[in-house]
């Protein structure tokens, strides 16, 4: 009983409170992610979103409630750190240091020696266009599109079964967009890796995700399981907010 | 035009986030400033004084003379490494209906704004007052002001068109100091070749043709030129600055792999200091402070307390200097290090891999100053066991405490951004516990006992480190999310 519990929920998320000022900016009463899924999160500025994913990943001490991640909560242990990738914004990216440089450091942390990380890399090399391994630059340097594309990129030679993306959409080239949505659905679908992912854009989310949590004001206000109605459903709610 | 661009330029400098926010640090900062100016004051006021002194069978003002080569030399070389060069504050202005010459006088002009072009004239006006007015007149005075000027602006101009034409690296800024030791070595110590002397002629002949001093003037004019011209033909930003051109490789630092995953985080560390301007201009102060000891030793009466003094700072500089910022120079990517597999205590341990490191270096580079007595390099290895022990300890303890973004890519002279009252509060333990520790034996007159018992403390922290170690990742557990917050207020 124990086991399929564990087998069944990647993250169970209960009375999760924070407010600054006296406004809450998440509130969420009970949220469960099973194993598997991947999860399109969206929702206007200041709903909370990036609150959330910092509070799911121990950066940002809840007011209130608690994140388990398999069973366990993300405050009080680390354990979750073995099989959880993520990439928020630069903040998590060591900018000083080369791309490769880099994805080294990552990999070394998760036991592969260069010569695993660098022909994992290879895999890359679309997703990529040529524009992050040996350009001779720091990831400072680089973009904003193309640091993301090496946050992303971080994240997978971690060989994660939890995936969680802050807009990752936002500033790549739409080759470069159209190759990410299909990484994550192969990801989800082939590897069974649970996807939790931000975005403003409702074509890319409700493509990619099987299930949609729709948050305003810290609150999840809708849950919706992906189906040929959903982006209309979502345009719907945000025409009528503007 | 020229006044609202620096209209631009004042509220530029008030409104910047390394200004700082609050009243109290505006304060604090105005006080230091005059604080500094005050010093070279006294230092000028008292010239003729320190220079009868120090050269006593010598005129003064053939001592004043036979200074100022030397004077400017290091002048240039303390430019080269600090002085900023304001060519981004030119952006919002590029595509205006400017012509360029407005453009490049701007950049010209706000450049002169700085201590480095007030220090020689508040340093050489009082003795030039004092001791020049009464002997040779107002004429040869103005030649002298005349002359300073002409060479403050010739230096200004000169590292201003110097710095953005060439890539000015630590590696040649040591080699300009270490031509700048060999010719002061020659001069005073073999008496070969003496810039002294040539300085204090070519200066001497101000005294009786004061005419001369143009030269210095058309000199500045000349640089200035040559700095206009230079610029004019090449105000593009991304030539003018040359920061990203360069190309960036991948390296190993493969001494540090043997220690593990903490080797890596000291490794990647070690990157962060070599990679960014202010970590590496930390450095570069820190070698400076290798003469430290050259103020105090080279006297007869040298008691333990200069020495205790000395060898902390000396062997502790970097542990005191870089370790104030601890953790905030990885501000920028905190983020990153919280949600990655890195542990705690790797990453704790890496810190104290990074101090004894670059402690040894240090301690190492002060060898030379047995020259003083073998108790001198005694007394620094001591202090490098003190430093290592409890300066580590403590300094990580602050370390805690300290939620204050930086910025690495701004250089570190006059750059308040970071600092807090963390910095000032540990100030405090870190120069006072040696002596604490020191006093009460030297005062029953058993000052050997005294570093030893020194050394033993550092040698019981060293061992208890482990204790230590737990109760500073205790505490980091505690305030981790405050830190993490405060790193991302930018």
């Amino acid at each position: 009983m124990q086991k399929d519990l564990e087998i069944n929920n990647m993250i169970e998320i209960q009375d999760l409170k924070k407010g600054y000022y006296g406004v809450n900016v998440v509130n969420i009463p009970q949220l469960s992610i099973k194993k598997g899924e991947s999860i399109g999160l969206v929702g206007n500025n200041g709903a909370g979103k990036t609150t959330l994913f910092r509070m799911m990943l121990d950066l940002i001490r809840p007011d209130a409630g608690e994140v388990l991640s398999h069973e366990k909560n993300v405050a009080s242990n680390e354990e979750w750190k073995e099989y959880t990738a993520s990439y928020l914004d630069e903040g998590f990216l060591i900018d000083y240091l080369t791309p490769e440089e880099y994805f080294h450091f990552i990999g070394g942390l998760h036991n592969k020696n260069k010569a695993q990380i660098d022909t994992e890399l290879e895999n890359f090399s679309d997703f990529f266009n040529s524009e992050i391994l040996d350009r001779g630059k720091y990831i400072r340097d680089l973009s904003k599109g193309n640091q993301t594309k090496v946050g992303v990129a971080a994240c997978l030679i971690q060989n994660p079964q939890l995936l969680m993306l802050d807009e990752p959409f936002a500033n790549i080239d739409p080759s470069t967009q159209i190759r990410l949505k299909n990484l994550i659905k192969d990801l989800n679908k082939e590897k069974q890796i649970t996807c939790l992912i931000s975005s403003h854009d409702l074509n890319h989310v409700t493509e990619v995700c099987d299930r949609i949590l729709l948050m305003e004001k810290g609150k999840i206000i809708k849950d919706i399981a992906t189906n040929s109605n959903t982006l209309q459903e979502l345009e719907e709610y945000f025409s009528v907010l503007s | 035009m020229t006044l609202t661009f620096l209209n631009h330029q004042i509220k530029a400098f008030w409104r910047s986030k390394n200004t700082g926010k609050s009243i109290a640090m505006r304060i604090f900062m105005a006080i230091l400033i005059i604080y500094l100016l005050l010093n070279v004051l006294v230092v000028a006021f008292f010239m003729d004084t320190i220079l009868e002194k120090t050269f006593p069978n010598q005129d003064s003002i053939q001592t004043f003379n036979s200074f100022i080569i030397y004077y400017f030399l290091l002048d240039l070389l303390w430019r080269f490494q600090l002085q900023e060069l304001p060519t981004l504050a030119v952006r919002p202005y590029l595509h205006l209906r400017l012509k360029k010459n407005q453009i490049i006088n701007y950049l010209s002009i706000t450049s002169l704004g700085s201590t480095f072009n007030i220090t020689p004239l508040l340093l050489s006006m009082p003795f030039l007052i004092k001791v020049l007015i009464p002997t040779h007149g107002f004429l040869v005075f103005g030649a002298y002001v005349l002359s300073i000027l002409g060479l403050t602006l010739t230096n200004h101009f000169f590292s201003m068109w110097i710095k953005r034409k060439v890539n000015l690296n630590a590696i040649w800024m040591l080699v300009f100091l270490g031509t700048l030791l060999l010719f002061v070595l020659l001069d005073f110590q073999f008496k070969l070749f003496s810039i002294s002397a040539l300085s204090a002629q070519i200066f001497g002949q101000l005294l009786s043709i004061p005419s001369i001093s143009l030269i210095f003037l058309v000199l500045a004019v000349l640089i200035f030129l040559m700095n206009f011209r230079y610029l004019k033909s090449n105000l593009y930003l991304e030539e003018l600055s040359k920061a990203s051109v360069s190309h960036k490789s991948s390296t190993e630092i493969p001494y540090l792999g043997r220690f593990g995953l903490s080797g890596d985080l000291a490794a990647n560390e070690l990157k962060l200091i070599l990679r960014n301007k202010r970590p590496r201009s930390v450095i570069m102060t820190s070698i400076l402070f290798m003469f430290y000891g050259l103020i105090f030793y080279n006297r007869p009466d040298l008691s333990d307390y200069p020495i205790l003094f000395c060898g902390m700072f000396m062997t502790g500089i970097f542990i005191i200097n870089y370790g104030q910022f601890m953790f905030s120079w990885q501000s920028a990517h905190f983020d990153g290090i919280l949600v990655s597999k890195v542990s705690i205590r790797e990453f704790f341990k890496a810190k104290f891999l990074l101090f004894t490191l670059f402690s040894s270096i240090t301690f190492l580079l002060t060898t030379p100053y047995v020259y003083f007595g073998w108790r001198v390099l005694l007394i620094h290895f001591v202090m490098l066991i003190w430093n290592l022990g409890v300066n580590t300890v403590l300094v990580l303890f602050f370390a805690n405490q300290n939620y204050k973004r930086i910025d690495l890519s701004k250089g570190s002279a006059f750059n308040w951004e970071g600092v807090g009252a963390s910095q000032w509060i540990l100030s405090l333990p870190l120069l006072i516990t040696p002596f604490i520790v020191y006093f009460p034996f030297s005062y029953m007159d058993y000052p050997d006992a005294g570093i030893a018992f020194i050394g033993i403390t550092g040698l019981l922290f060293i061992i208890s480190r482990e204790f230590w170690l737990n109760l500073l990742i205790k505490q980091f557990q505690n305030k981790r999310f405050t830190i993490a917050e405060g790193f991302r207020n930018k």
